[in-house]
């Protein structure tokens, strides 16, 4: 990631040196933490086919929600749960209710270590369960990350909600329950799998996806702001090519229909 | 002196110390010095406060201090009695329990009544259930005194213990103290800068001056004769001179000073020829009238000269004169009575006669160069 | 209303001052009346938690309370269960952070206390553990106070580490700094007022009687 992180400095050093009098600043772009890695590699890839920069902001998509609600300037939202989207343009406060850009996925993780092996699915985890060898188990917080819902619905679609209710440690977002899940003091979670696949996590343990079908779909919405600038409405287009779909679909997104509304 | 204190320290750092002292019981020593001298350093050594790197402390018989073999009692158990600078009263605790708090060794039902006897005996009845920041310094001070002694202690110690109060008081609590003395049968020593506090009380004193004791006596001897011109200028005494001896007879030693034959007290250690440091103490400079009544008596060492200075100091006036004849004499002080001046027309510009008195010149190894 | 997280951490503010009220005296009298090599770096090291920001201490818990850790381990042999996520790892984490807290106003308590009043106590024959209850302790009791207060109500408030080393678990780990910030994620203002209103009233109570009574003890050596 420092690889690509600096790489992404100097294309913006270079960009600056070449350009040193351009009036147009990357717009920030606020994205729910789950897109971390894919972002930066679609936000590079972009800056090298447009010569455009944007700001990358992670974090929560209910705190991005609030902080536009009070007037912060983002220019484009990409969201985890397309309902902060669809709330705010409700309220006028989004140019239109944007495009799904991406569905999220949900894998089991488990470390290095852990009595838990995540190719058996679910059925794994019965398993340890009966054995008394789950300490704990770590999801996001069902009650306001979209992560969290989707990691309880799974539960619960595999009968093992209440036996794995009292185990649970909640992580503010999804990113802080993979690193709760991978961290070695849990014997695992229910992590994003775009997060899984990174290449930070995929050497701490083991994992395997979860079907999309045991829980309702994570439905990624983004939409630009009242303030959005040139730039931003560029990248929110180059988010909708082919380029920009293959990258979120290697780092373990599923698509959209082109063009979904 | 089985019964007294015994005091040797010997150390280079922190603070250099090199103390001999030895105090009787009932006898008040008063230990000076210039500020730094380390005054305060052998008082807390003595408590038990500061452990000397090497020394022995030993009071009423019993061993307090034994670097060499490693023995060191505690604070607690030399039971000593301290009046700090600053008395370190209790700030939380009444006047009555500051002074309870020393009566550990009491049985717990008779220390309020103790305490009570301590406070009264330091004029301070009534005034029991006072905080201390409620006390005037005086009032604080006998509440220390009283504290200090309700211990029943082996020895007192007082670190400046009148350097905080005004003069007035200052003066009431030196009776005081001297009255509380007359009882107290144990050996005490007071650390004070003032070097007329320390004539006034104390039965000995011992000069200290960068943690050495340079010399221990009776205060009159101290200042008629001190050991060397350091004693003499850290007691204060100004007519402090250096001349070379001439010679000696039976009651006497002559001195060259300034041109002039001075007549000292025989000091016949002093081989003719030698350098010497002369002292001739302020009171033993006699002023001569210009009419003396009667016939005409022979005096000692008569010394005349201008007067360049007068300074008025309570009853008494300070006097500076220089002696004529060759310019390089240095000026001699001494102080008359303020009617004096009026009747023998003390100017300055006048001329005066004085006699340096025999008996009072004493002679010193001079200072090395 | 999270009356849980509320008990919860009024629980995790009383098992750190009880912890904390012992070991903070014992260091603030060390620090305030020895002289030792090292000291300065050990004060520094004592005040760190008041600079470092709650991720860096959140980050080196995780990784020293985890199984990975020799501690973390040595833990689980001893007590059979893991120290992260637990009560325990709180009430831990939470003395640890809260150190500053409570030594800084007590060593300057004691450092206030004039060297010559301790000594005329040893004078006066008092034993070393008398000074201490009857002249020091008295003395320093407004510093002490004041440390004891900080320390509670700082607790109640923490938030960065419990929210890195906790887990936000109902009853174990999640306090009502943690439910409030999960109440505000959900977009439940109306409870997360009434939380935040609370936890406000309790600080604001429990500081002002801190001050009330200092002065009241101020007066009282008056």
């Amino acid at each position: 990631m420092i690889a690509r992180l600096s790489a992404t400095l100097l294309a913006a050093m270079l960009l600056f040196t070449a350009a040193p009098a351009r009036a147009d600043p990357p717009p920030p772009v606020a994205a729910a933490s789950d897109l971390k890695f894919a972002l930066e590699e679609a936000a590079a890839q972009f800056e090298h086919d447009t010569g455009k920069a944007v700001k990358l902001v992670f974090g929560s998509s209910g705190n991005f929600a609030r902080q536009i609600e009070q007037g912060a300037p983002f220019e484009l939202l990409l969201s985890a749960d397309e309902g902060y989207v669809l709330a705010l343009a409700g309220k006028g406060l989004m140019r239109d209710q944007g495009v799904l850009y991406a569905i999220g996925r949900i894998a089991l993780f488990a470390p290095h270590g852990s009595p838990l092996d995540p190719a058996a699915g679910l059925d794994a985890l019965r398993g340890v369960l009966a054995r008394g060898q789950l300490t704990r188990f770590a999801i996001a917080n069902p009650e306001h990350a979209p992560y969290g819902r989707a990691a309880v619905e799974a539960l619960r679609h595999a009968g093992l909600w209440d036996a794995v209710q009292p185990r649970l440690v909640l992580g503010e977002n999804a990113t802080q329950a993979a690193q709760y899940a991978a961290s070695g003091s849990t014997e695992g979670g229910i992590v994003p799998y775009s997060l899984a696949l990174s290449t930070n996590f995929r050497d701490r343990g083991r994992y395997a996806l979860l079907p999309a079908e045991w829980h309702a779909p994570l439905r990624q919405r983004m939409a630009l702001t009242r303030g959005a600038g040139p730039t931003a409405r560029a990248f929110y287009d180059w988010l909708q090519q082919p380029a920009a779909r293959a990258i979120f679909a290697r780092h373990g997104f599923e698509l959209p229909e082109a063009g979904a509304r | 002196m089985a019964e007294g204190l015994s005091v040797r320290l010997r150390q280079r750092a922190p603070i250099p110390l090199e103390v001999a002292l030895e105090v009787a019981p009932g006898e008040l020593l008063a230990l000076v010095g210039p500020s730094g001298s380390g005054k305060s350093s052998v008082l807390r050594a003595i408590a038990g406060l500061l452990r000397p790197r090497e020394g022995r402390i030993a009071c009423a018989g019993e061993t307090w201090l034994d670097a060499g073999a490693g023995l060191s009692l505690p604070p607690q158990r030399r039971r000593v009695g301290f009046v700090f600078q600053h008395y370190a009263l209790f700030p939380h605790m009444s006047a009555l329990d500051n002074v309870a708090a020393a009566l550990g060794h009491w049985p717990q039902a008779g220390r309020a009544a103790r305490a009570r006897e301590w406070l009264a005996r330091v004029h301070l009845a009534g005034l029991e259930e006072r905080k201390p920041v409620r006390l005037s310094g005086g009032q604080q001070q006998r509440v220390a005194v009283a504290r200090a002694l309700a211990g029943e202690p082996r020895a007192l110690l007082l670190d400046e213990p009148f350097s905080a109060v005004d003069q007035v008081t200052r003066r009431k609590l030196y009776r005081e103290l001297a009255e509380l003395r007359r009882t107290l049968p144990i050996p005490q020593i007071l650390v004070t800068h003032d070097l007329d506090e320390a004539a006034l009380l104390a039965d000995r004193i011992a000069v200290l001056h960068h943690g050495r004791t340079l010399q221990t006596g009776p205060p009159a001897e101290l200042l008629a004769r001190p050991a060397s011109p350091l004693v003499a200028r850290l007691l204060d005494q100004r007519n402090l001179f250096e001349g070379t001896v001439l010679g000696h007879e039976p009651e006497r030693t002559w001195i060259a000073w300034a041109g002039r034959r001075l007549e000292a007290r025989p000091a016949p250690g002093f081989a003719p020829g030698a350098r010497v440091a002369w002292l001739i103490p302020e009171a033993q400079v006699r002023l001569l009238r210009r009419d003396p009544p009667g016939g005409r008596r022979p005096r000692d060492n008569v010394v005349t000269g201008t007067v360049v200075e007068m300074l008025a100091l309570g009853g008494r006036v300070q006097v500076t004169l220089a002696p004529d004849g060759r310019a390089e004499a240095p000026p001699i002080a001494f102080s008359v009575a303020a009617h004096i001046i009026g009747r023998e027309g003390i100017a300055p510009g006048a001329e005066l006669r004085l006699s340096l008195l025999a008996a009072g010149l004493h002679l010193m190894p001079p200072e090395p160069a | 209303m999270d009356w849980q997280a509320l008990r919860l951490s009024i629980a995790l503010a009383s098992w750190t001052l009880a912890a904390l009220l012992p070991l903070g005296l014992l260091l603030a009298r060390l620090l305030a009346y020895r002289r030792f090599r090292g000291q300065g770096w050990v004060e520094a090291l004592l005040a760190l938690p008041l600079v470092l920001p709650p991720t860096v201490i959140g980050f080196y818990l995780l990784e020293g309370f985890g199984a990975a850790s020799g501690f973390g381990r040595a833990w689980e042999a001893l007590f059979g269960h893991r120290l992260v996520f637990t009560f325990e790892g709180l009430v831990l984490a939470s003395i640890l952070v809260n150190v500053p807290f409570a030594v800084q106003p007590m060593q300057r308590a004691f450092e206030a206390i004039p060297r010559e009043v301790r000594e005329a106590a040893a004078c006066c024959g008092m034993g070393r553990w008398r000074i201490v209850t009857r002249i020091e302790l008295p003395l320093a009791w407004p510093g002490i106070l004041t440390a004891l207060v900080l320390v509670f109500a700082h607790t109640l408030g923490e938030f960065g580490v419990v929210l890195m080393v906790g887990g936000s678990i109902p009853g174990e780990t999640r306090t009502i700094a943690i439910a409030i910030y999960d109440r505000v994620q959900a977009f439940d203002d109306a409870a997360a007022g009434r939380m935040s209103a609370l936890l406000l009233a309790i600080s604001l109570v429990t500081i002002a009687a801190s001050y009330a009574l200092t002065r009241r003890l101020g007066r009282r050596d008056g």
